[in-house]
């Protein structure tokens, strides 16, 4: 069984970003939380049934260098290969990722293709169900544990409220995860710099096709939200926050 | 990994740490478990996991998360009969073992992980660590821009960026102000020292902490370090000089009683019941015992009480050794945090004032009087915070 994590890098927002109409500049780039739970579901996968694990990551040439501590972290914790995808340009279109990486993943016969549900740069979670249909695939999202039986895929899905349901859909297949079954596993710092040197790396160079759909009209910053400190004692809070609150219609 | 390669991952490390050849005198004696502030919610006190190492059973510590019930206090270690390095080999060891497992507790794995991407445990920008000095009313001199100074002075995470303990930061660079002082900081160019990381048994990070540090340290003229964070100070005065640091290191406590005559002419009059808390690095492991008493009590209209527990026996805040990323993980396993113990010994003292001499213990016991109701009743400052009150009330 192959199996393959898809590893997208966004903006990191311990620093500042700047946002201009048409383009948002980060500072550095980080791992996707959520494409780190993926890469984390399938390690799992990978000591449930022996699966062989590839880690595809995707990057720009600008930010590509950002991309090798996440694919190092991959390797550490037993990814078998690792590729770093890098795009002939920036694009928050995800589309065109979905479709380049549709034709990129054709050939290489992946029974599973995970990927974290949402990214914080268009928080649309919209990738793994593009990237089935580009790849005529059965896709589920939400997923929170991946397990694989009789050439079947049996996942947990959250539903909200707490509810869980369990699925069954064919292989190979995508399916977008929201946690993987257990926290991050922790890398100690010498075992990551080891990976790092060792990892064979493949890079590939995508082009980008172009394609009309949803278009970005432009970007900008949320209004600061205003903040308003209640003081006095206890009664008197109370008191104030409830006609704040009344104000608001909340009450 | 399977026992055999624990046990042979942790003796390599452990022969790597000065006197852990002592590790084969344990007699037993169990003095470490009645010492430690954990031992009575712990499956593994220090002595039995010595013992359950050398029956071959580590992985049963690592499951039971004892290594994690650890403050590095140095209680243990310094009443250790064998002298056996309890605090600085075999705890961090064991941890270690717990890191390459890859399962250490949440909010610890995600303070190493900021350390490790950011410099700092607080996920801040490595861009914003000089930003206390622009809350200040006094010029802060960068050392990039004055390039030689008599005093380095490392303000470490805490103090670069916690909320309160910034506080503490901007109360002493003021007195080096008032005092003329001939210092500088590192700014951005500062990164975590790293000492807790060591005691989490992080040891490669905390060598490349220390080698990115001490290349920094390079690039400028200076004669001492002074440092208001305790573990700072320890891991700059005991571990980087094997990595080839070789300068003087001061505490703030120390600084401020060589100053004390200066000072004295500054005081004005408080009119507090104070208490002196002996941080565990501060005195404990470094032996500063006099000089915060001598300088508190220097204060005019200041009454000095003690606690029980003082000095040597003083009991830890329960922040060190990485203990400030456990909280929850600890709170689970015992039902009062030796920070809450500690603000009511100092309340049933008749103190005003809990004085420290260390960033962590500040919000440590701020936290404690929040659970324990003392709130209102008990305040807690640094010991430079406390001077700079009484130069203001002049």
């Amino acid at each position: 069984m192959k199996i393959c994590a898809i590893l997208r890098l966004v903006p990191d927002l311990v620093e500042e970003i700047e946002v201009e109409e048409n383009e948002i500049i980060p500072f550095r780039y980080m791992p996707n939380e959520r494409d780190e739970h993926a890469v984390e579901e399938a390690i799992i996968l990978k000591e449930k049934t022996g699966a062989e694990v590839e880690v595809i990551g995707i990057a720009d040439s600008e930010n590509e260098a950002d991309l090798d501590e996440g694919l190092g972290m991959a390797a550490a914790k037993g990814a078998d290969k690792l590729y770093k995808v890098v795009l002939d340009r920036p694009t928050y279109k995800r589309c065109e990722i979905a479709k380049a990486l549709a034709d990129f993943l054709s050939d290489k016969n992946y029974d599973l293709i995970l990927t974290g549900i949402q990214a914080i740069d268009s928080y649309a979670g919209n990738l793994g169900g593009i990237l089935a249909r580009y790849m005529d695939l059965p896709y589920i999202g939400g997923v929170v544990e991946v397990n694989v039986s009789n050439g079947n895929t049996i996942v947990k899905k959250e539903l909200g409220g707490g509810l869980l349901a369990e699925y069954k859909l064919p292989l190979p297949a995508v399916v977008s995860v929201v946690s993987a079954e257990r926290p991050l596993k922790f890398v100690p710092f010498t075992k990551l710099r080891q990976a790092m040197k060792k990892a064979n790396i493949e890079e590939v160079e995508l082009e980008l096709p172009e394609i009309e759909g949803v278009e970005v009209l432009k970007y900008e910053v949320p209004p600061e939200p205003e903040i308003t400190l209640i003081e006095g004692d206890v009664e008197e809070v109370a008191d104030k926050l409830i006609e704040a609150l009344k104000e608001l219609s909340i009450l | 990994m399977d026992v055999e390669e624990m046990l042979e991952t942790y003796f390599e490390r452990i022969n790597e740490i000065p006197n852990s050849d002592k590790f084969i005198q344990c007699i037993q004696c169990g003095t470490c478990g009645g010492s430690c502030p954990y031992g009575m919610g712990t499956l593994f006190t220090p002595r039995r996991m010595i013992l359950a190492v050398r029956a071959g059973i580590v992985d049963e510590v690592l499951q039971s998360g004892a290594q994690w019930l650890c403050t590095s206090c140095f209680t243990c270690s310094l009443r250790c009969p064998s002298q056996i390095p309890i605090t600085d080999a075999v705890i961090p060891a064991l941890r270690e073992l717990s890191l390459l497992e890859g399962n250490p507790p949440e909010e610890l794995a995600a303070a190493l992980m900021n350390i490790t991407r950011y410099g700092n445990s607080f996920r801040e920008s490595p861009r914003k660590r000089d930003r206390w000095i622009k809350e200040v009313d006094f010029e802060v001199p960068l050392i990039s821009k004055k390039k030689k100074a008599e005093y380095l002075f490392i303000t470490e995470c805490f103090g670069a960026y916690h909320r309160r303990c910034k506080e503490i930061t901007k109360a002493f660079a003021k007195l080096m102000d008032l005092l003329g002082t001939d210092y500088a900081i590192l700014g951005n160019e500062e990164r975590c020292i790293g000492d807790l990381v060591r005691l989490c048994g992080e040891f490669g990070l905390f060598e490349d902490l220390a080698e990115k540090n001490i290349r920094v340290f390079e690039k400028y003229e200076f004669s001492k370090i002074v440092t208001h964070d305790a573990h700072a100070y320890n891991a700059l005065l005991r571990e980087y000089p094997r990595f080839g640091f070789k300068k003087e290191v001061v505490h703030h406590t120390q600084f401020l009683y060589n100053n004390l005559e200066k000072l004295k002419e500054m005081f004005g009059k408080l009119d507090y019941t104070v208490t002196y808390h002996d941080s565990c690095y501060v005195g404990r492991r470094n032996g500063i015992y006099e000089e915060p008493r001598a300088v508190i009590k220097a204060i005019p209209g200041v009454k000095f009480v003690e606690m029980k527990r003082i000095k040597e026996n003083a009991l830890c805040c329960g922040g060190g050794g990485g203990g400030v990323w456990l909280d929850s993980f600890i709170k689970d396993h015992i039902k009062e945090r030796p920070a809450e113990s500690r603000v009511k010994e100092a309340a049933s003292v008749g103190a005003d004032v809990l004085v420290t001499a260390c960033t962590l213990d500040v919000p440590m016991f701020e936290d404690a009087l929040k659970v324990t109701g003392l709130e209102g009743q008990l305040e807690v400052k640094d010991i430079s915070e406390i001077i700079l009150e009484a130069i203001e009330n002049s």
